[in-house]
């Protein structure tokens, strides 16, 4: 077949036959370098907008929990709204240790650096270990903390789904909850995306008055007007496993292996969510 | 010569070729067949002489069914009756309500009568519809590739109606049998050339298409908004011990007195429609066999095994056999001459393969309660590689034979 | 245009459908048409891969050696794969989540190598360019098709809008929910197939064997030779 583009009548290198070995070598090594400048070339060039996506995304995942939405407005516009904050787990106190905004408790799950593993009696959740750190984002309403957002996950039937939960500033009603990621069964488990079933969790309580975590799903539909009602949850219809899922996920957050002692102190006022607690130096947190 | 024979031999030339309407032969075959064995003769060098036909062993199967819908009718009515005089309902709803007091039948649970009456208006609607639905695709596909109709859909479409709960949407029942009739056997060649049992695929298309009609706990029994879990996911939350405290007993689910699939409580009417096929030998003993033996060494193997997390590993064989629809689908199913192994060693252990299968679904899946659908058809995609096993074992043993 | 790319670029739309005829790129034509819009994205993302790895090869096709004809192949492609991934994930944030190890996992698709060993290693820039946008065109065919069906029935919208309102928000239309699981793609492309060969016969296999028809059915009578 005869073509425009030949580089056969060149000298040199190139019309070399095919076969020997220098020009095998020799092409080898031109091509490998060419992709590796343009594969390096676009990694690099493109490597701050990809950054910038994934935070604007959790940004937007964390508003729509706290209901925050404002269409002439940018993500990042909103967010001022939100504070972003490190609680050390164990003490439920903020601490400065990590960067606020960057730091990301799923990931640090796995950082040897932060990583707390669990045993199978605490780990309720089946998610194997824990940060030593938590993120939580404080919804601002001018000075006061309206809303506590907490980033919770845990196993359902057949993946981990992953989402928020938003509290009241009294540390134990629950303002909404969404999942963001999860592989459950369409139709069945993936209601837990259904926004009218997350919005049932308005008003429910997470917690009894001795700060045990209660809250659950039920199956088959539950009297509103019975007492105990605010501390069930109704399941999921067709999809046990995820609802006991999200049952035991809730546990487990709000509970003492998580986030219990840090809403422990938020329910007690010892960490009014709105009164800035230092425990080191540094200015990492946003001033209040 | 009679009236009928005289009318359909005048047809007769029409629809043959030349004739005008040569796309109903189908049909007009298919009507002259049942009332009239064909006379046609055979043509190459085999003969065969039985008095057994597709026809015959179609009809002697959907007869095996009749007590399954006799005893179906009676419990789906007698689960609804039973629901509503505890709650306090005197009225069925709909149009239900309409005909069943238009003829004067009330809804007392105690009256058999009463119940079978109730029941039959949940199962026929639905085995009405399927048989039009059914039937249509089947005169279609007959008509459009110009061979017989075949009477494989009298048989889907009676099981089919038997292996869904009593609150199926009749929509979905259509959509159901399409999808079983012509993905599960008509894009294959029709019956006998099709690899997969048409009523369950059709069933299994309805599993995950419209979860929340076929499965979970509100659809078994036919009252609106009330929830009954069965026997199987009792026994998934907590074991034999769950399903003693929920009032289950295996008397009870032996007669068919339990919430499920219009047809497949009953092991009593089941039982009846084993023997008749067996009595016919229009069903594999073997087969049969193979499941029971399946079940019972992979459920006593999970007995032994145990395990704390886990409750369903404790139930026993006996409970096996009577929850859900594995004694259903051993008999109606499982046999089902088309989809199975043809040898007769390979169907044996086309049966253990089910029984393995459903077991291991019931016991160490979480997703779903119920394995026998699933087991079947699994088991349906290797009856030739079970087959191809037995033959070659066959081959080596003559090779060894005649090799001396 | 010449004959040649014309057949070369319309071809493989419907008359030599990769996907349906030469039934490569079945993977990620089942993991990626849950939603139509993720769908388009991995057309566009697949045809540019496709186009521009066709025309890098075909440029270089007569320098490079025979025996190392794959892996030179491989690594356009990987690199052009890696490009687009890159771009996608910093321009399309939201569909390169759900597209995730897909765009990856093109550098394996059937459809690049054999496009690129089969064509652009005997052809010139200009068509091998042409073919691979072909190509490309005929796998998007099919996965617009397949995108449609299991997106429309599976959560009764388009592109994202609301065309059948499912009855979880107050609508009639009950979501079919084996559309959202892969097996559906298996059987939405098998009817595809099946339509395709009703209009295209020649596409149709030879039987491995065919069966012999011992039973006459012409010779019809029923009681006793009327005819």
């Amino acid at each position: 077949m005869k073509t425009n583009f030949s580089f056969r009548r060149q000298r040199g290198f190139f019309s070399l036959p095919n076969d020997n070995i220098v020009k095998t070598i020799g092409v080898a090594t031109l091509l490998c370098l060419l992709c590796s400048v343009i594969v390096s070339g676009a990694a690099t060039l493109l490597k701050p907008k990809q950054v910038a996506n994934k935070l604007l995304d959790k940004k937007s995942n964390i508003l729509s929990v706290a209901g925050i939405s404002d269409d002439t407005k940018s993500i990042d516009e909103l967010f001022t709204q939100i504070e972003a904050r490190i609680v050390d787990m164990k003490t439920g106190e903020f601490t400065d240790a990590v960067d606020a905004t960057n730091f990301d408790q799923r990931k640090a799950a796995n950082d040897a650096q932060y990583r707390v593993p669990l045993s199978k009696q605490q780990d309720l959740a089946s998610v194997g270990a824990i940060s030593k750190y938590g993120n939580v984002y404080l919804v601002r309403d001018g000075a006061d903390v309206s809303k506590i957002i907490l980033p919770i996950s845990g196993y359902g039937l057949w993946s981990t789904m992953y989402g928020f939960l938003a509290l009241e500033n009294d540390g134990r009603t629950v303002s909404s909850i969404t999942f963001y990621e999860h592989g459950e069964t369409p139709g069945l488990g993936a209601e837990i995306e259904n926004k009218k079933w997350q919005a049932s969790w308005n008003g429910k309580q997470i917690t009894d008055d001795s700060g045990v975590p209660v809250l659950r799903l039920v199956k088959g539909g539950i009297d509103l007007s019975a007492a105990g009602s605010e501390y069930k949850v109704d399941g999921l219809a067709g999809a046990t496993l995820t609802s006991n899922g999200v049952s035991n996920l809730i546990q487990f957050w709000m509970g003492d292996d998580a986030f219990g002692p840090y809403l422990e102190r938020v329910r007690s006022g010892k960490t009014q969510a709105n009164i800035q607690v230092k425990t080191s130096t540094s200015n990492n947190g946003e001033k209040s | 010569m009679s009236f009928l024979r005289r009318t359909l031999d005048s047809i007769h030339p029409h629809v043959t070729d030349g004739g005008k309407y040569t796309k109903f032969y189908a049909l007009y075959e298919a009507i002259d067949t049942i009332f009239y064995s064909p006379g046609d003769v055979n043509q190459g060098r085999n003969h065969v002489r039985d008095a057994i036909d597709l026809k015959r062993v179609m009809i002697y199967v959907w007869i095996a069914a009749m007590p399954a819908v006799i005893m179906g009718c009676y419990n789906t009515g007698l689960q609804a009756n039973q629901v509503m005089a505890s709650l306090g309902v005197t009225e069925v709803a709909g149009w239900r309500g309409d005909i069943l007091t238009m003829f004067g039948i009330g809804i007392d649970p105690s009256s058999v009568f009463d119940n079978f009456w109730h029941g039959f208006w949940y199962w026929f609607p639905i085995y009405a519809t399927v048989f039009i639905v059914g039937g249509f695709w089947e005169v279609l596909f007959a008509s459009v590739r110009g061979h017989e109709i075949n009477e494989g859909f009298f048989v889907t479409s009676i099981l089919f109606s038997l292996i869904v709960p009593a609150t199926l949407p009749l929509w979905q029942a259509a959509i159901g049998i399409s999808f079983g009739i012509v993905i599960g056997k008509e894009v294959f060649g029709g019956t006998g050339k099709n690899f997969l049992n048409p009523a369950l695929t059709g069933r299994a298309f309805l599993y995950f298409a419209y979860p929340a009609q076929i499965s979970g706990d509100a659809v078994w029994v036919a009252v609106d908004g009330f929830t009954q879990a069965t026997a199987l996911s009792v026994a998934a939350q907590g074991g034999v011990d769950a399903l003693v405290s929920a009032g289950f007993t295996i008397q009870q689910s032996f007669v068919g007195h339990i919430a499920g699939s219009i047809g497949e409580t009953s092991l009593i009417a089941i039982a009846i429609g084993a023997v008749f096929l067996l009595a016919t030998k229009v069903a594999s003993w073997r087969i049969m066999l193979g499941v029971a033996v399946g079940v019972l060494a992979t459920s006593l193997l999970f007995n032994l095994i145990g395990s704390e997390t886990n409750p369903m590993f404790s139930i026993t064989p006996q409970w096996h056999f009577v929850m859900g629809g594995l004694a259903f689908g051993m008999v109606y199913m499982a046999t089902d001459p088309v989809s199975a192994s043809m040898t007769d060693t390979g169907r044996f252990w086309y049966g253990v393969l089910i029984g393995l299968m459903t077991v291991l679904i019931r016991v160490v899946n979480p997703a779903f309660p119920e394995g026998i659908m699933l087991a079947i058809l699994f088991a349906n995609l290797f009856a030739p590689l079970i087959d191809w096993f037995v033959i070659q074992a066959n081959v080596k043993r003559r090779e060894l034979r005649y090799a001396a | 245009m010449s004959s040649e790319a014309k057949k070369a670029l319309f071809e493989p739309l419907v008359a030599n459908n990769p996907i349906a005829l030469q039934i490569l790129g079945i993977c990620s034509a089942l993991a990626v048409t849950t939603q139509l819009s993720v769908a388009l994205i991995m057309c566009l993302a697949l045809t540019s891969v496709t186009a521009f790895s066709n025309l890098s090869i075909s440029l270089v096709r007569n320098h490079v050696p025979s025996s190392i004809r794959i892996i030179v192949q491989m690594t356009i492609i990987a690199s052009l794969v890696i490009v687009v991934d890159q771009i996608l994930k910093a321009y399309a944030y939201e569909v390169s989540k759900q597209l995730a190890v897909f765009v990856g996992l093109i550098i394996t698709n059937c459809i690049v190598m054999g496009r690129a060993e089969a064509y652009a290693m005997k052809n010139g820039p200009w068509n091998s360019f042409l073919d691979g946008i072909g190509n490309g065109l005929g796998y998007s065919v099919i996965l617009i098709v397949v995108g449609t069906v299991r997106e429309l029935f599976g959560s009764g919208s388009l592109l994202g809008y609301q065309i059948l309102t499912p009855v979880s928000e107050g609508g009639w239309y009950v979501p079919n929910g084996l559309m959202l699981l892969a097996p559906s793609a298996f059987i939405i492309i098998g009817l595809t197939i099946w339509a395709i060969r009703s209009f295209y016969p020649e596409q149709v296999e030879k039987p491995d064997f065919e069966m012999q028809n011992a039973h006459n059915t012409s010779a019809h009578g029923s009681t006793g030779g009327a005819h």
